[in-house]
């Protein structure tokens, strides 16, 4: 048995285990991507469909175990890795067939649009001022770090590996110590930035309202996170406690969005089926919303058919990658 | 606590979706769930509330604002108005509105709506609209 054996079994399990949940991880009035009426995801149809789903997903868990547990090294890298994916590949196709198949017998959505004309929720709620308390932890860790500059190594540890062992190490400059800060502070920005763009470019209600208060949990996340990060050279901990809340985070945050997506209440965003491709990818030029409720999961996703969501998606990724540049190598 | 005011719009109905906002915003101005004072929606804001260009939305804006029910200046948003008693109707306009009645009433005689039915009908729209 080869060392990577165990990891790819378990890769494939877990993957296998998410297209197994995707069907539930949707706002209920989804079923596989469409729109379809309150009760219908109890109705026969829908039943069948997804015990079909189910058994081509377990299938192709089955069949990635056994080309895992058949397959060694002497095959070369790559059939491993195809093994690996199966539940992934097979399963997101057996997704998209009962998607057509569900688009077939579910009823058409209502074209009607019902919108209250008022102007209350145009406006950011007061809240939002929260994300401003967060600067202060890499401020006040930059200027702690400037306070104790001399206690600072010559050389410190950036990186360790799977056993806690330093494998990378930066000199001691500027850069070096406060790139870790400044890198913090510049994706608070992009995602405060996020957070406004998607509060003004997506339409009302309640998933906008939870989705800005996960960005704004997320940015105290990143604030605590990055702080601790840069006090490593002075204040050495083992670096592998990160990753404990490194894990909870996220964890906790899906557990949130699994207890909102249950809420049969949540109202959904009025896009029509025929302008989602794959079940998640959203074109519509007439569309004015930049940012539109995922199908799949929870959040948004961007109006591909829109120049401004294009404009915005670029600007965010010349951010990120400017960001990367600040951190040490 | 004063109604809701919303309107609602056909995206797949022949009628122009800058006809369908323009003659449902009326409806609430004039049966007085919009009062004057009332802030309504920024054109774009409705515009993505609607999935409708917001050209379509500006549009009926400035409809209802040449018909004295909005104001405009305040940005892009709208402001409802006091709006002074019109001036009687025209002859001519007076004829377009007894066509589109007669047309409205015909289509529901066509449908078989009996004729009390839509005498109760026009009575009901007219106390609705405080008229």
């Amino acid at each position: 048995m080869n060392n990577d054996l165990p990891v790819s079994l378990l890769v494939a399990a877990f993957t296998g285990a998410v297209m197994l949940l995707l069907p539930h991880i949707s706002p209920q009035r989804y079923f596989f991507a469409i729109t379809v009426p309150p009760g219908f995801p109890a109705s026969p149809a829908a039943r069948t469909s997804l015990r079909r789903y189910y058994a081509a997903v377990l299938c192709s868990i089955a069949i990635s175990v056994l080309a895992l547990l058949e397959l060694d090294r002497s095959t070369g890298p790559l059939l491993p890795v195809v093994a690996m994916l199966a539940p992934s590949i097979l399963g997101m196709l057996a997704f998209l067939f009962e998607r057509y198949r569900v688009a077939q017998v579910a009823p058409r959505p209502d074209p009607v649009r019902v919108v209250e004309l008022s102007s209350d929720d145009d406006r950011l709620p007061r809240w939002i001022a929260l994300v401003l308390p967060p600067f202060a932890f890499p401020i006040a860790t930059a200027a702690w770090l400037r306070a104790r500059w001399n206690e600072i190594p010559a050389r410190f540890p950036i990186h360790w590996n799977g056993h806690d062992i330093a494998d990378r190490f930066a000199g001691k400059t500027p850069r070096a110590v406060y790139g870790p800060l400044l890198f913090c502070g510049g994706m608070m920005l992009v995602m405060i930035l996020l957070t406004l763009a998607m509060f003004y470019g997506s339409r009302r209600g309640r998933q906008r309202t939870a989705i800005v208060k996960m960005m704004v949990a997320t940015i105290y996340f990143i604030a605590t996170l990055f702080s601790v990060m840069a006090i490593l050279p002075i204040a050495p901990f083992p670096p592998s406690m990160l990753l404990i809340p490194a894990v909870f985070f996220p964890a906790l945050i899906l557990i949130w969005i699994i207890r909102v997506l249950r809420d049969p209440n949540m109202p959904v965003d009025q896009t029509p089926d025929d302008c989602w491709y794959l079940g998640s990818i959203y074109v519509n030029v007439r569309d004015p919303a930049i940012f539109v409720q995922k199908r799949i999961g929870f959040g948004y996703t961007i109006n591909m058919g829109n120049r401004l969501a294009w404009m915005l998606m670029g600007g965010f990724v010349a951010a990120l990658l400017g960001l990367i540049f600040t951190l040490p190598r | 606590m004063p109604p809701l005011a919303r309107i609602r719009i056909d995206l797949t109905s022949q009628v122009p979706a800058y006809r369908q906002i323009v003659d449902a915003l009326r409806v609430l101005l004039v049966e007085g769930t919009l009062p004057p004072g009332s802030d309504l929606p920024s054109v774009r804001r409705l515009a993505m509330e609607l999935g409708v260009h917001f050209n379509t939305v500006g549009e009926a804006y400035r409809t209802l604002a040449e018909e004295g029910w909005l104001d405009l200046r305040h940005g892009r948003s709208a402001k409802v108005i006091a709006r002074g008693a019109p001036s009687a109707a025209s002859p001519e306009r007076l004829q377009e509105f007894r066509t589109q009645l007669r047309n409205l009433v015909a289509q529901m005689r066509a449908a078989g709506v009996p004729l009390a039915r839509i005498a109760a009908e026009l009575r009901s729209t007219m106390e609705g609209l405080n008229l």
